[in-house]
């Protein structure tokens, strides 16, 4: 796909997600347009900027981490530690205006960190180290009462006014969330066409000829895991305001696998995946408990990811490229015969 | 006058546990000079070649370029000191197009070349990819991604990636390995037509590309430099024959 069919196509996408909450408010009733919104559609891209972050390490550097979830995590731990408001007050008196940017520096160093960690691994590797970093992580964070307020975690984060407009009103959480997720997927569209970009895809492809150019393989990495921790990081921030608070369990094995999860079913081709597959997710995530059954919703969730991956390994964004592969010979066929 | 050789090995050892690929070679090549190195497969030219480069750091001995010491340098450090090189086997970005591909070698070696800011078309290493395109004759295919290219287009892709970051040492490793018969005077004429100040060091099994490329000739067995000599001689030694013919006949 050409990068300006690439662009029309996400312009179409964002022009559909800024109307949505409109369409919902004309055919559902006032509370279902609500929870549709904040709930599924909002909650689904802020997993999907999460899952962005690993999409793009994994599409542009061939990278993929299972710390992306945690580097999220200590973007909004940072902001619940700090934040006036918060409960308990671990450091508190800090205006959100200072600790979102607190967290996101801090995410920033997380993904610097596990990037310098993970330098010289690949794929089963990196995804060993950065499961080890994350539970690592995860264990000290649970086990932490003085900091971290141990399993109980930090709540009443709720978000900072926008031009004297509450976080928590639905349309200025969810427009928040689309502002933001627009702004990171362009960027990094347009990142990837930087010579910082064209190097990580240098080095999914073959890192030993970029070193061979003059490039240092190892400070792209970081970066990119730099790059990558302050798109998690913004999600994490996000996420820790939806929930109004976080606990270790938003950082756990499971909310770490799930990340990997909607970016396998989005499809790992294109940055765009991460959040088709975070709305699919939260729509199972939400309903597989009504649809089948209470108990065992997480086999409705797995089913679906199985018959994705096998139908198409390249996820849902990979479906149409498939789909026009089937049906290509067959017209051949169809052209050939008299 | 005693110049400075553009490469100075001296004693240089590589071995992979037991097994010694590069054994005490010694030479020099001076600046504008055309060395290729022959020798039967396994007699540790490609080794030579990554021992050089910095892929794989010298075990024993010492590498300079242009009389700074290269042997502990990383392989991104050689190349900013002025090596370029090409591999046996292409190797290539294949998710990305020949424009791009050019451009990352182009600007390899630039001071500014980690940038988060993505290039005009106007950008002066944008401009040098194009032309190094047009003098690799592969000008139309500029926005082809690598891996829809012939075996051909790579090879000529592959010198002209060695070639775009301008260096001093030109380091080709069997440039028309997988070239039809046809293509391989127009690798020759492009040996040829490379500046004279530019020293190229060339490895080729294909005798009709490098000997009239060359200005002088080492050959290696076993790991070792057996013969060194100018590319007239090289034929009629009786060990390079022994080596080629085998040493009974």
């Amino acid at each position: 796909m050409t990068p300006a069919r690439t662009t029309v196509i996400s312009l179409i996408g964002l022009a559909v997600l800024v109307v949505a909450p409109l369409v919902l408010l004309a055919i559902l009733p006032q509370n279902q347009a609500q929870f549709w919104t904040s709930n599924i559609l909002g909650r689904g891209l802020v997993f999907g900027l999460i899952a962005l972050s690993l999409t793009f390490l994994a599409t542009y550097g061939g990278f993929i981490s299972l710390a992306q979830m945690t580097v999220a995590g200590v973007a909004g731990y940072t902001v619940a530690v700090l934040t006036q408001g918060a409960v308990p007050t671990i450091v508190g008196g800090l205006p959100y205006a200072l600790t979102i940017p607190a967290g996101l520096f801090a995410s920033v160093l997380a993904g610097l960190l596990i990037g310098a960690i993970s330098v010289k691994t690949r794929d089963i590797y990196l995804l060993m180290i950065t499961l080890a970093l994350a539970m690592g992580v995860f264990r000290f964070v649970e086990t932490n009462i003085a900091w971290f307020n141990g399993y109980e975690g930090i709540r009443n984060v709720v978000g900072p006014d926008i031009f004297g407009l509450s976080f928590r009103s639905t349309y200025v959480f969810y427009y928040s969330v689309v502002a933001s997720c627009a702004v990171l997927y362009f960027g990094i569209l347009y990142l990837v066409r930087s010579p910082f970009g064209l190097v990580l895809q240098g080095i999914r492809d073959n890192p030993r000829r970029v070193s061979a150019l003059g490039y240092n393989v190892g400070q792209h990495r970081i970066a990119a895991f730099g790059v990558a921790g302050f798109i998690a990081g913004c999600g994490g921030v996000l996420a820790t305001i939806y929930n109004i608070g976080i606990s270790p369990g938003s950082i756990g094995l499971g909310a770490s696998v799930n990340i990997l999860i909607i970016s396998v079913i989005g499809g790992l081709g294109h940055p765009i995946g991460a959040f088709v597959g975070s709305i699919i997710f939260t729509v199972f995530d939400t309903f597989a408990a009504t649809i089948y059954d209470r108990e065992r919703f997480n086999t409705l969730i797995g089913l679906v990811f199985l018959i994705i991956v096998l139908v198409s390994p390249d996820g849902v964004v990979g479906l149409k490229g498939r789909l026009m592969a089937l049906l290509k010979p067959k017209q051949a066929k169809e052209a050939k015969s008299p | 006058m005693s110049a400075v050789p553009a490469l100075r090995l001296s004693h240089v050892c590589r071995q992979f546990g037991a097994l010694r690929a590069v054994h005490d070679v010694t030479f020099d090549v001076m600046p504008g000079e055309r060395r290729a190195v022959l020798g039967p497969n396994g007699a540790g030219k490609t080794t030579l070649f990554n021992t050089i480069c910095g892929d794989f750091p010298p075990t024993g001995g010492s590498i300079t370029l242009f009389g700074d010491d290269i042997t502990t340098l990383k392989p991104h450090h050689r190349t900013r000191r002025g090596i370029g090189r090409t591999y046996q086997t292409s190797l290539l970005f294949n998710g990305l197009t020949v424009l791009d591909n050019l451009y990352l070698a182009v600007r390899g070696v630039r001071p500014n070349r980690f940038s988060f800011r993505a290039p005009k078309a106007t950008d002066p290493d944008m401009i040098a990819a194009r032309t190094m395109a047009d003098r690799m004759r592969i000008a139309h295919m500029l926005a082809t991604q690598v891996d829809q290219l012939s075996h051909g287009q790579r090879r000529q892709l592959e010198v002209g990636m060695a070639l775009a970051s301008g260096p001093k040492v030109l380091m080709l490793d069997e440039p028309a390995a997988g070239l039809s018969p046809g293509d391989r005077p127009e690798l020759l004429k492009l040996l040829k037509d490379l500046p004279r100040d530019l020293t190229l060091v060339l490895i080729e099994h294909d005798m009709d590309v490098a000997l009239p490329a060359a200005d002088i000739v080492t050959v290696m067995k076993d790991g070792e430099v057996v013969v060194e000599a100018t590319p007239d001689k090289i034929e009629s030694d009786p060990v390079v024959q022994a080596i080629y013919l085998g040493g009974g006949h």
